[in-house]
């Protein structure tokens, strides 16, 4: 509450995960700066206190994608190097613990998906990420595990990265080079122009990562929890919820798309303290 | 327990930095390849490099350190005539030949180093391209199987070896191992014919060392060098060794 002019004003905005755009820019910053730093190394130039790996080396689904070839082999897929399946193991102990946070916190297409959705929000206010009806919404989900299957099976018999020409994350941070399929740019510029309806729809529909991160919400340490004792059932953690989680409607998060933004949380949208919390224990 | 969006945030960056830095200690941080391609584990052929791990990254000289063969022989196989064999990045060879129609790349590389040294390599369900240079080395070195005859039969493209990496001349029809589109101006032999030519002409090496009198150099290595180097007249070898190409051309 502020007075102006006499007249007491409150202004009301939701409050939002301050610390989490701040780690989503920090990432975001690092990939951009190293994907730069790459394509200056190969040119006999670049920075000798950054990091010159390829995207390929600093993106963990490449652990994901060469684990039949390795396991099969001993090798690794063509482009992938050890450090690959060292982020793909730290990424499975951060979603053995907090679900995918990866996706909500660090993966930087899925931040620049919810740059691009800011502009939907202005222009579409409460219908933004309402588009899709809640069926046919809810089907869709599932289509990344299909894209996870295709992924896995094209890479495992050819021993190549197939998925790098449809990758809009490669194609994202390494649009200025040769490498990039225009397939890629193609599927990046769609995800693009849907962000500005849905949010981060390569993340709810296509992310074969995703997929993969997304089952460990089943058995996660640290689960999103409702206190039904103190819950006003306002529905705003639903509304709020980038996913379309109807996180009002259940006691634990145990949907296979949370991606543990911390959006829905009493820390954020929801009005009532420690009622939509982050705890390995239970509530009430 | 419950957690707030700062611990988690920091329990995220400790865990993302905590882990990269394990494991740099431990050693299994590697952003780019060793550039030493993984050994056979088990079999004949345990701890030897294994073809099938070389990467687009290798060099032709990283190729040489692990393989027994050279740069040199590699650019014939793969029509580099420009710049320095052992620079070249095995994965620039998908560039130059992005216009042929066929994918001509790391995977021939690792097919032709397999075949040449006589080591594994699985081209089950692949269609791996070859050009037809390589595939001459490849034959004329005479260590091959029926069956990976018959491979390269199906998989040898012809590719005039003469023009620069910069702009490979590739037919897009895939042709017989030994292609009948070669001229006979190709069976020439003249002052800057290699060893290595003589020996995808079909010129056995014994041969070769009968006429020079000592053991075959470098495959590299131009005739005109080699009698230059040894105080031999190229032009008194050149008739004996042309005669020994007109017998065996096809």
């Amino acid at each position: 509450m502020v007075t102006v002019f006499g007249k007491r004003i409150r202004f009301f905005r939701p409050r939002t995960i301050w610390v989490r755009r701040v780690v989503q820019w920090f990432f975001f910053l690092l990939i951009v700066l190293i994907s730069i730093n790459h394509t200056l190394a190969e040119g006999g130039g670049g920075l000798s206190f950054l990091s010159s790996a390829s995207l390929h080396a600093v993106c963990p689904f490449g652990g994901v994608e060469t684990l039949y070839t390795f396991a099969a082999s001993g090798l690794l897929v063509k482009k992938i190097h050890d450090s690959s399946l060292v982020l793909a193991g730290i990424v499975l102990i951060l979603s053995f613990l907090f679900g995918p946070v990866f996706c909500g916190w660090v993966c930087p297409l899925g931040t620049v998906q919810e740059w691009v959705g800011k502009f939907g929000k202005k222009i579409f206010k409460r219908r933004y990420n309402h588009f899709i009806p809640t069926r046919i919404d809810s089907i869709l989900h599932y289509a990344r595990y299909g894209i996870l299957a295709w992924v896995l099976y094209v890479t495992a018999t050819s021993g190549t990265l197939i998925f790098e020409s449809y990758d809009p994350y490669f194609a994202l941070f390494n649009f200025w080079s040769t490498e990039v399929a225009w397939s890629a740019i193609a599927v990046l510029g769609v995800t693009l122009l849907l962000s500005v309806f849905v949010e981060r729809p390569w993340c709810k529909y296509a992310c074969p990562y995703g997929a993969v991160l997304g089952v460990t919400n089943l058995f996660r340490v640290f689960s999103i929890k409702r206190a039904e004792s103190t819950c006003k059932a306002d529905g705003a953690c639903s509304i709020m919820c980038p996913m379309n989680i109807p996180v009002d409607s259940v006691k634990v998060v145990r949907d296979h798309q949370c991606i543990s933004c911390l959006e829905c949380t009493s820390e954020a949208i929801c009005p009532v303290a420690k009622t939509v919390v982050l705890t390995s224990g239970g509530v009430k | 327990m419950t957690l707030t969006s700062k611990p988690l945030a920091v329990i995220v960056l400790i865990l993302v930095f905590g882990g990269i830095l394990f494991s740099s200690m431990m050693g299994w941080w590697a952003t780019e390849s060793t550039k030493q391609p993984v050994t056979f584990s088990e079999g004949e052929f345990a701890g030897q490099a294994n073809p099938a791990d070389i990467r687009g990254s290798y060099t032709f000289g990283d190729i040489a350190n692990s393989f027994d063969v050279t740069p040199e022989i590699l650019a014939q196989a793969f029509g580099i005539t420009e710049g320095n064999p052992s620079e070249f990045a095995v994965k620039e060879l998908e560039v130059i030949y992005l216009d042929s129609g066929f994918e001509i790349g790391t995977a021939s590389v690792r097919l032709f180093v397999a075949y040449y040294t006589g080591l594994p390599f699985d081209t089950t369900d692949q269609e791996i391209y070859m050009p037809q240079s390589a595939t001459d080395i490849l034959l004329a070195k005479g260590n091959l199987s029926p069956e990976q005859v018959a491979y390269l039969e199906k998989y040898t493209v012809t590719v005039d070896a003469s023009i620069p990496a910069e702009e490979p001349v590739v037919d897009a029809t895939p042709a017989p191992a030994v292609s009948s589109s070669t001229t006979s101006e190709e069976f020439t032999v003249k002052g800057k014919t290699t060893f290595g030519e003589l020996l995808s002409w079909g010129v056995t090496q014994e041969v070769i060392e009968a006429i020079i009198g000592t053991s075959m150099p470098d495959p590299a290595m131009s005739v005109k060098d080699f009698a230059s180097a040894n105080g031999l007249d190229f032009e008194s070898l050149k008739p004996a060794l042309q005669s020994e190409v007109d017998k065996v051309k096809p």
